[in-house]
């Protein structure tokens, strides 16, 4: 049936999608090599400059960057801020900014307990109530992240917002919403 | 019996007829007695160790798995539920919040006469009579208990007043309060939750474990399953005592299954369903011994745009405002080509013969229901441009290259129908307060029909029980339910009945698997 066929539009974002694909590939391959490398297990006191910590290397950070040993998040914030082009919304895993806001991993992961993942209820404890996190996104378009009709289960953080890894835009299983998921 | 050293020699006849009682017994001499002197083709090799025991295990999260759940533990059995994805309520929480009730209060306070019998009658015509008529009947007549039962028991909030989809006789769909299945599935999440039952997320089912008795005894699954990522999870065994439901779903996004049923259904066309609707239980359950039935039966919805992704919001735009108060119109010729409250397989079909260059429209009477009753939907569907305001008839025909004139004759012979209360050309039914359409502006999307539910399944009798393919008796141990089943709405199902059919086998699923004996 021809006919049926034809009448499939060619998305031009095919084209964006594959480009797409080919970047995550690529920061997916990024990914494991860096955990390869950091197969040592995160150091829960590690200040914000020393990488080694954690990563078990010290040229995490690009060569001539500042010293960061010093700073916390509003340091950083100073040359990567929000909506600037060095912002590092969306392109760190989350872990780094809870860090560097002092929010150390025990925090999160009592100690003598299993570092498994949060419940959303554990995230609200201190980002809000379910309310007032969709009342912070009410204005996003093409639709507020936080305001999904399918219910309070597709509300659940950790389904876009990782802490150890990149944080992904769940929407896309089904829609075309294109949010930088921070 | 059932242990490892009494299977590795073979179950002889004489241990097989000691070892089984009725049921299963008789459902091995049905099949003509062909006890093969070892082991069974469906017949898995039991674990040794099961990892976990409960007495029901529900596989799949929507309507139907809920609802099972729902009976089986409160009927005191210990219940678990399983789905593959990361969330719960598969396609059942992305529905469309209609539910058909024929018979029902908010009918009988907009003067609507219904019974079960004129729905039965509803299904099985749009269902070509290929509907299983027992199963068929459960679901007309369950249909007003059903939703009274979500309101009573489960306290779904629905709107207030009756909408009609095509292939009903008159408008007998209740709509949540939010439009969608996330009304309900919230509701019985909810509900679950307090007895202690949580769905376990990704969990995908790898085997149905049937031993060599013919009993199903439990499942192979694959915890920490990652969609669609193969291979990914861990091997775990849990040990069903009384019966599996089976309630997985349909298999719409499952483009190398659906299309070796129906070769026109590529991956070129879109579907309306989440990306887990796949068959791989399906696949499983037919070869653990289920009977196929129907399956090349599967339904477009007719009500889908190119502009949009899945199933999206069209659906209510076009059906409600268009097929319900206002027209369809073929773009190429400015005509009515269909009977817009025909069912979906019609419309679909007429849609794509027409060289899916049809457009819905309505005029500014029809937009102001719509915005009523959708709120804040339409306002979406406008800033999301599926839906496009035109400020004439004739911005209208230049917007989609229509030709004008037979545009407005064909209005103007609706708007007739409209004054004689009789539609001549189509014999659609007209809605108490439909108004002639002459109210500018008009509001206008375009429609591209989309994969939409699959009516073919696994064949199940009127207590959910499975079937066997040798046998034709049942499967011990094994009930099915919801999407995943088959002839239930034969070769077309109405809108807002499957809904009634999930909850209804869903029900009778987990109340019938409750009450199984327990095998060890």
């Amino acid at each position: 049936m021809p006919q049926l066929c034809s009448l499939v539009r060619r998305r031009k974002f095919d084209a964006l999608r594959r480009r797409t694909m080919a970047l995550t590939l690529f920061l997916v391959v990024l990914l494991v090599c860096a955990m390869v490398a950091d197969s040592q297990s995160r150091d829960e006191q590690a200040r914000p400059g020393d990488c080694v910590a954690c990563h078990g290397r010290a040229d995490v950070l690009p060569k001539n960057h500042v010293p960061t040993a010093s700073m916390d998040a509003a340091d950083c914030r100073a040359c990567h801020a929000k909506g600037s082009p060095l912002t590092l919304v969306a392109k760190i895993p989350l872990g780094h900014l809870h860090q560097l806001h002092g929010i150390t991993c025990n925090q999160c992961h009592p100690q003598g307990t299993l570092a498994g993942p949060l419940t959303t209820e554990q995230c609200l404890a201190c980002h809000g109530s379910l309310e007032e996190v969709i009342a912070r996104t009410a204005t996003t378009r093409p639709h507020n992240p936080h305001g999904s009709p399918h219910g309070k289960t597709y509300l659940a953080c950790d389904l876009c917002h990782h802490q150890h890894t990149w944080s992904e835009n769940f929407c896309l299983l089904c829609h075309d919403f294109e949010y930088r998921v921070p | 019996m059932g242990s490892q050293k009494q299977k590795n020699k073979g179950v002889s006849r004489r241990d097989f007829m000691k070892a089984t009682g009725g049921m299963a017994a008789a459902a091995g001499m049905a099949g003509g007695g062909l006890l093969l002197g070892s082991k069974k083709a469906f017949a898995a090799e039991m674990p040794e160790k099961w990892d976990e025991t409960f007495d029901v295990i529900v596989v799949g999260s929507g309507f139907a798995g809920l609802a099972a759940a729902y009976e089986a533990k409160k009927a005191g059995a210990s219940v678990v539920v399983l789905e593959k994805m990361r969330t719960p309520g598969g396609n059942s929480i992305i529905n469309g919040g209609v539910v058909a009730a024929a018979g029902s209060p908010l009918q009988a306070k907009a003067g609507i006469q219904d019974s079960p019998e004129i729905l039965l009658q509803d299904m099985l015509a749009a269902g070509l009579h290929l509907n299983h008529l027992p199963l068929a009947r459960i679901v007309a007549q369950e249909s007003n208990n059903m939703v009274q039962w979500t309101i009573n028991e489960l306290g779904v909030k629905y709107k207030d007043g009756v909408t009609q989809e095509g292939g009903h006789a008159v408008p007998r769909m209740y709509s949540t309060y939010n439009q969608s299945g996330s009304a309900i599935v919230e509701q019985q999440l909810e509900k679950l939750a307090a007895l202690g039952v949580v769905p376990r997320t990704g969990i995908l089912l790898k085997r149905i474990l049937r031993d060599n008795d013919g009993r199903i005894k439990g499942v192979e699954v694959r915890e920490g399953y990652l969609f669609p990522k193969e291979g990914s999870g861990r091997q775990q065994f849990i040990k069903a005592r009384k019966a599996v439901v089976l309630a997985t779903g349909g298999f719409g996004n499952d483009v190398a299954f659906r299309s070796v049923q129906d070769p026109r259904l590529t991956q070129e066309l879109e579907s309306t369903n989440q990306p887990g609707a796949t068959a791989e239980a399906l696949r499983e359950a037919f070869r653990i011994g289920c009977t196929p039935v129907q399956l090349s039966w599967i339904q477009l919805g007719p009500w889908g745009s190119p502009d949009e992704r899945g199933m999206g919001l069209n659906p209510f735009f076009a059906q409600l405002c268009c097929a319900m108060y206002g027209l369809w119109v073929d773009t190429l010729t400015g005509k009515r080509f269909v009977n817009e409250l025909a069912d979906r397989k019609i419309r679909a079909d007429a849609i794509i013969r027409a060289g899916n260059k049809c457009i819905a429209f309505t005029d500014a009477k029809g937009y102001a229901l719509g915005q009523k009753a959708l709120g804040e939907i339409m306002n979406r569907l406008i800033d999301r441009g599926v839906v496009k305001r035109h400020e004439s008839l004739e911005a209208m025909a230049a917007a989609y290259d229509m030709p004008l004139a037979p545009l407005q004759e064909t209005i103007q012979r609706f708007n007739t129908s409209v004054a004689a209360g009789k539609d001549e050309e189509w014999g659609r039914y007209l809605q108490k307060d439909q108004f002639p359409l002459e109210t500018a502006p008009y509001y206008a999307s375009r429609l591209m029909p989309k994969v939409h539910h699959t009516m073919g399944g696994v064949r199940i009798n009127t207590d959910a029980q499975a079937l066997d393919v040798e046998t034709d008796a049942p499967i011990p141990g094994l009930y099915c339910a919801g999407e995943v089943t088959g002839a239930v709405h034969g070769a077309v199902r109405l809108g807002s009945c499957a809904v009634v059919d999930c909850l209804t086998f869903g029900r009778i699923a987990g109340r019938q698997a409750a009450a199984e004996k327990p095998w060890g």
